[in-house]
C-alpha cells in the first residue's frame, strides 16, 4: 500500500467536517456532534484506504459503510435511544451526490448533442449511471447488513 | 381479557400512529417505525400489532383478546430531524419501562414537534455551508473555491428554510436553490481565482442531495418493504432531476465553455 498520510488525513478530516455539518442540518443533539465528526472521519479514512488498496469506488464505499455500521451496532448494545444516527450521519459524506449530478448533466448533454456526438455522450451517461447505482447499492447494503444479522436469539429480541 | 387499567384500544392506536407518523416524517426507516409501533402496543398490553407503513400513510391494527381496532393516519412531507426521532424513541423506551402511561405518552408525543430543541438558523446555514465546502475539497476543488462554496450553499440553505416554511413545492424549491447556489459558487470561485469553478458549482448544490432518503430506500428494500422504498426512490429521482436542471442552467450561464 502506497498511501500518503497527508492525503489520508485530508480526506478523513474533510469527511468529518462534512458529517458534522450535516449532523447540525439534521438536528443531532449537540453532545453527539463530536461522535458524528468521528463517524465521518472513520468512513472517509476507511474508504480512502480501500481505494488505495485497489478497490473501486463502490467496493471502497461498501467497506466503509460496513465498518461504520458494525462500529455503530457494537456501540448500540448499550441502552440508548439514539438508534443508528451515527451510521447514517457518517455515511452521508460518501453518498455520491456529485456523481448523481454528473449523471444528469451528461444525460442533458446526451439529449442536446447532435447525432455525431451522441454515442460519446451516451457512453459517458452510462458510465456515470452504473457507477452511481453500484455505489449507492454498496453503501445501502453495507449499512443494512449488520442489522440483518441477528445477534440475540429470537425470544430475547 | 383486558385488564381494568388497560387503556382503550383507540387511544393506543392514536399513540401508535402519532409516534409512527413523527418517526417517518423525521427520517426514520420502515423498520424503525414498525418496531416502534409494535413496542408501544406491547407496552400497553396488546396481544399483537400489524403495521402497514407507506410513504404517505400508516395503517395499524391492534388486537387485545376479543377486541381489535384498525386506524390510519396520513403523513406529511418527509424530512430529517434526528433529535425528534430520538425523542419519540425515548418515549417508547419509557413506555416499555413503565415510566409513562398511555395519556402521558400521548402528551409527550404531541409535544415533541414544539418542545424539541433546534439549532439557530444561522448555525444550520453555516454548518451546511461548511459541509458543502468540505465536499468541494473532497471532490478536488482548490482552496480558492472554499469560501465561495461555503457562502453559496449557506445562502441556499437559508433560502430553502424560508421557502419551505412558506409551503412551496419541494421540487420547485430544489430547482431554484440549485440554480442560485451553483451560480453564486461558480461566479464567486472564478472571481477568487479558482480554476475549479465547475467543481464549485456542483459542490454548492450538494445540500440538496436527499442522502437520508437514499439510504432509507436502500434499507427499506433490503428489509422487505419495497413499496415504501419505491416511493422514496421516485421522490429522490425527481429531486435530483430538479437539482440537476438548476445546476445545468447555472453552468450554462457562467461556464459556457463546458
Amino acid at each position: 500500500m502506497n498511501i500518503s498520510l497527508q492525503f489520508l488525513f485530508h480526506q478523513a478530516f474533510l469527511g468529518g467536517v462534512a458529517a458534522a455539518g450535516f449532523a447540525v442540518l439534521f438536528n443531532c443533539r449537540p453532545q453527539m456532534l463530536p461522535a458524528c465528526f468521528g463517524a465521518g472521519v472513520l468512513a472517509l479514512a476507511t474508504r480512502t484506504i480501500a481505494q488505495e488498496l485497489g478497490g473501486s469506488l463502490a467496493v471502497a464505499s461498501f467497506a466503509a459503510a460496513l465498518v461504520l455500521a458494525i462500529a455503530d451496532k457494537i456501540w448500540q448494545e448499550f441502552p440508548s435511544p439514539r438508534g443508528s444516527v451515527l451510521a447514517v450521519v457518517g455515511v452521508i459524506p460518501m453518498v455520491p451526490g456529485s456523481l448523481a449530478a454528473k449523471v444528469f448533466i451528461s444525460l442533458f448533454a446526451f439529449l442536446l448533442s447532435g447525432q455525431s456526438q451522441s454515442i460519446e455522450a451516451a457512453i459517458a451517461t452510462w458510465d456515470n449511471l452504473v457507477m452511481l447505482v453500484f455505489t449507492l447499492a454498496a453503501i445501502g447494503t453495507g449499512l443494512a447488513l449488520p442489522s440483518l444479522i441477528p445477534t440475540k436469539p429470537a425470544e430475547e429480541r | 381479557m383486558p385488564q381494568t387499567d388497560d387503556p382503550p384500544l383507540p387511544d393506543i392506536a392514536r399513540l401508535c400512529l402519532s409516534a409512527g407518523r413523527q418517526m417517518l416524517e423525521t427520517g426514520a426507516n420502515g423498520r424503525t417505525v414498525h418496531e416502534g409501533i409494535a413496542d408501544i402496543a406491547r407496552a400497553l398490553g396488546c396481544d399483537g400489532a400489524e403495521v402497514l407503513c407507506q410513504h404517505q400513510a400508516i395503517l395499524v391494527t391492534l388486537r387485545r383478546g376479543p377486541e381489535s381496532c384498525i386506524e390510519m393516519t396520513k403523513t406529511g412531507e418527509h424530512g430529517v430531524n434526528l433529535r425528534q426521532t430520538q425523542a419519540i424513541r425515548q418515549i417508547i423506551r419509557d413506555l416499555l419501562a413503565k415510566k409513562l402511561d398511555c395519556p402521558a405518552a400521548q402528551s409527550a408525543a404531541d409535544c415533541v414537534p414544539t418542545c424539541t430543541g433546534a439549532y439557530p438558523p444561522w448555525l444550520v446555514c453555516l454548518a451546511t455551508g461548511l459541509a458543502c465546502a468540505a465536499f468541494g475539497e473532497l471532490l478536488g476543488a482548490d482552496w480558492a473555491a472554499f469560501l465561495p462554496i461555503l457562502a453559496a450553499s449557506a445562502g441556499g440553505q437559508w433560502l430553502r428554510m424560508i421557502l419551505m416554511r412558506r409551503g412551496h413545492n419541494v421540487f420547485v424549491v430544489a430547482g431554484i436553490i440549485s440554480f442560485l447556489s451553483a451560480f453564486v459558487a461558480g461566479l464567486g470561485a472564478r472571481l477568487c481565482g479558482s480554476t475549479q469553478d465547475p467543481i464549485a458549482t456542483i459542490a454548492a448544490v450538494l445540500l440538496l442531495v436527499p442522502g437520508v432518503a437514499v439510504l432509507n430506500s436502500q434499507v427499506d428494500v433490503l428489509e422487505g418493504k419495497p413499496n415504501l422504498a419505491a416511493a422514496r426512490s421516485l421522490r429522490v429521482l425527481y429531486l435530483l432531476t430538479f437539482m440537476a436542471l438548476g445546476l445545468v442552467l447555472a453552468q450554462a450561464l457562467i461556464l459556457p465553455h463546458l
